[in-house]
């Protein structure tokens, strides 16, 4: 287990189930009949100038927004640094490059799209327009991207007591993605509706996407902000992940949510059944992908809702202590947050 | 708090195929920059690349692994084996971790599947695109090994490595980690190619770093770690540090997605930042291995935050690019072993092919070889698109 001892202290939050730029996020239950879940995206021309719009992908889009959401409800104009998670980076444009440098036998290409298709890419662009000279790193480790920007957060604040992190996580998906995603099995090729996901009836996940990000002190800065009291991750098989995360459970309880990163496919929800029962036993129990999807940073989307205290059917003013069990593929994360 | 120390290298670039080999070309002069023959691209003739000269059969070959992996994963497995190979028996009981950085992925196999992926999905192997992520080949790469403790992939252009390299040394100093093997690797590509192409960042002759008259860089491809080691785990391994990681920063330049700042803003930050981690004066610094990609923005803003940074009065400074050529995601850890060489050796790599003066800066770069030196501390420089600058401090024990 990892001693991160971190506090958040604001959120922008942009996924399927909606954005939280206009006060009302996850308000009403999202439904659909999908087997992907687009991000609901706010207006950017609220917070982007209309010409460096023009020139920006879905991903750097919600990105940015999402990150100077953040960045206003923590009252900052820029951050002292950031580091930032994303499993897939920009594929809009590296799709988009690739498609013309194959087309067209690798002539007369222009390089618009191959600039912007580096991973870095979000985070070079949140400290171009906030002018943030600031340490900035982007982790690509599959569904570990976001936590090793959190680790990342930890280790920066170490050295550097008292500033301000700007930490996050971004993933987009396209019409490719999602069809390389499904050849692979990964992917949902029917259509299900959310209760099919709280359900387990899943062959395959629904595909998620979007952008979360969040002001990180070493401090809190006001009663609204959380604690990240642990966290632990992980690549296991399903048994030795159900013994690590008793482990952290044993470490950390006792809780008062339990909140599962259970996302719908049969074997997935067998799992995170046999965590309820066996592990979690007297700990009310909620999920979070039925509103989000399936993707590699889930769990900043998952991090965003405990931040706004939404916890879907259960009394949120006996919540105090919080157990979030996230996994994507055999990558893992236990977290204890504090409110 | 132990220090991170480097206690042993693995690479593979185009002037050869492990440390002793590369430095062997370093030390004669010999350029691995020619003309793509592995790559199969439209600009075959006309754009030269330092190619590492094996099929990726040959390369699997190394490792015994698959010859399906991308190619960047084949690179960087040699490099692993080569920096791992001596301690993986001695390790037993050690938090053992991986941090590679890379930029392509899986991106040279993907590319040649494309169009079909495109018309008929079924009409690609699961193979071809199932390891297109950057950190698929960290992973499969880590698995081969069997290290599992920890694993990471940082992508931050072309100050990947540098940055891997950082949050390993970091790890170990907060005693989260006994052992890491930290820095990256990337293979050529179409992609990458056509890229930095429409950039018109391409030398089509050999790339001549920090000459006035220089034409860009030429891209190239390879793999370097270093392996670190925290006090308690060189004793149990019995290993011998070559120096140890004294001073790292990153910084962003907030300039321009791809372009330099004219002064190197995030340059001069990065630099700076990392000599008050030593604790540092830059009158302590005996070489710095320069960034010098051999474009002229690169050169022009970090020639200008070099003589900032050391106010005129800049230590032996060298680009081993014009050797190597511009390895991307890999070139942070590549020039980290040769940091290291630098300082085991007692030697000042040239900056090959070096002809004509800059204008806008006021000191030289090292054209010849120069050995039997007191290498005490070397600043190693990495800076990127996205505006990522990075800067490492390794120095004798």
């Amino acid at each position: 287990m990892l001693n991160i001892d971190l506090y958040i202290n604001s959120a922008g939050i942009i996924s399927g189930a909606g954005n939280n730029m206009n006060g009302n996020f996850l308000q009403n239950i999202p439904q659909y009949s999908a087997n992907a879940l687009p991000a609901v995206e706010p207006d950017y021309k609220e917070y982007i100038p209309v010409m460096q719009l023009r020139r920006m992908s879905r991903a750097v889009r919600m990105g940015v927004v999402a990150a100077k959401t953040a960045m206003q409800q923590a009252g900052i104009e820029k951050p002292d640094a950031m580091c930032v998670g994303s499993a897939y980076g920009c594929l809009q444009d590296t799709e988009t490059f690739l498609g013309k440098m194959t087309e067209q036998d690798e002539q007369m290409l222009t390089p618009t799209a191959f600039i912007q298709s580096t991973h870095n890419t979000v985070a070079g662009q949140i400290a171009l327009l906030a002018n943030c000279n600031g340490h900035n790193l982007t982790y690509v480790h599959r569904g570990h991207s976001f936590e090793h920007a959190i680790i990342d957060a930890k280790l920066y604040l170490q050295q550097h007591p008292g500033e301000h992190l700007l930490v996050g996580a971004i993933e987009e998906q396209t019409a490719n993605s999602i069809k390389a995603l499904q050849y692979a099995g990964a992917t949902a090729k029917e259509h299900y509706a959310p209760g099919d996901v709280m359900a387990g009836s899943l062959h395959a996940p629904v595909c998620g996407e979007g952008a979360a990000f969040f002001s990180i002190t070493q401090q809190p800065l006001s009663e609204k902000s959380i604690h990240i009291a642990g966290l632990d991750i992980f690549r296991a098989d399903e048994q030795t992940a159900f013994e690590k995360i008793s482990t952290f459970a044993n470490n950390n309880s006792p809780f008062d949510v339990f909140v599962s990163g259970m996302n719908g496919e049969k074997r997935n929800h067998a799992f995170y059944r046999r965590l309820g029962e066996e592990i979690f036993k007297y700990t009310p129990r909620t999920t979070f992908k039925q509103f989000c999807g399936e993707y590699p940073v889930a769990a900043s989307f998952a991090t965003g809702m405990l931040f706004h205290r939404i916890f879907p059917g259960i009394d949120a003013s006996r919540v105090k202590n919080i157990v979030l069990v996230n996994n994507h593929c055999e990558y893992y994360s236990c977290w204890k947050f504090t409110l | 708090m132990s220090k991170a120390h480097v206690v042993h290298t693995g690479i593979i670039t185009a002037i050869g195929n492990d440390t002793a080999a590369c430095l062997q070309s370093l030390l004669e002069g010999k350029s691995g920059i020619g003309k793509a023959e592995i790559l199969k691209t439209h600009w075959q003739d006309e754009l030269p690349v330092a190619e590492v000269k094996l099929s990726n059969e040959e390369l699997a070959g190394k490792t015994g692994v698959s010859p399906d992996w991308p190619r960047t994963a084949l690179l960087s497995a040699i490099a692993v084996q080569e920096a791992w190979e001596p301690y993986k028996e001695k390790a037993k009981g050690l938090r053992t971790s991986f941090f590679s950085a890379n930029t392509v992925g899986g991106m040279d196999l993907t590319e040649n599947v494309y169009k079909d992926f495109i018309t008929d999905v079924q009409s690609v192997a699961l193979k071809q695109i199932i390891n297109h992520e950057c950190g698929a080949i960290t992973e499969i790469v880590a698995a081969h090994f069997g290290i599992g403790d920890f694993v990471t992939t940082i992508s931050t252009a072309c100050s990947s490595s540098a940055n891997s390299i950082m949050m390993a040394a970091q790890m170990i100093e907060a005693g989260m980690l006994d052992i890491a093997i930290a820095g990256g690797a990337d293979s050529l590509s179409k992609f990458t190619l056509n890229g930095f192409h429409t950039l018109m960042i391409l030398d089509k002759q050999p790339c001549q770093p920090f000459d006035n008259n220089r034409r860009g860089l030429n891209l190239g491809e390879g793999a370097g770690y270093v392996l670190l080691m925290s006090e308690k785990a060189m004793q149990q391994c019995g290993a011998q540090a070559i120096c140890t990681v004294s001073g790292y920063a990153n910084a962003n330049d907030a300039y321009h997605q791809t372009a330099s700042s004219p002064d190197g803003i995030g340059n001069k930050l990065a630099m700076g930042n990392a000599l008050k981690k030593a604790g540092l004066k830059p009158a302590d610094i005996s070489y710095i291995n320069l960034h010098g990609t051999g474009t002229a923005n690169n050169d022009s803003s970090e020639g200008k935050a070099v003589e900032a940074i050391f106010e005129g009065r800049v230590p032996m400074a060298s680009s081993t690019k014009a050797f190597t050529g511009h390895t991307l995601g890999a070139a942070g850890g590549v020039e980290a072993v040769f940091s290291a060489l630098s300082i085991k050796e007692g030697v000042v790599f040239p900056n090959m092919r070096w002809q004509t003066q800059m204008e806008d800066i006021n000191w030289q770069v090292e054209t010849k070889l120069k050995t039997g030196q007191d290498i005490s501390h070397v600043l190693s420089n990495s800076f990127g698109f996205g505006g990522n600058c990075s800067s490492l401090i390794f120095s004798s024990c």
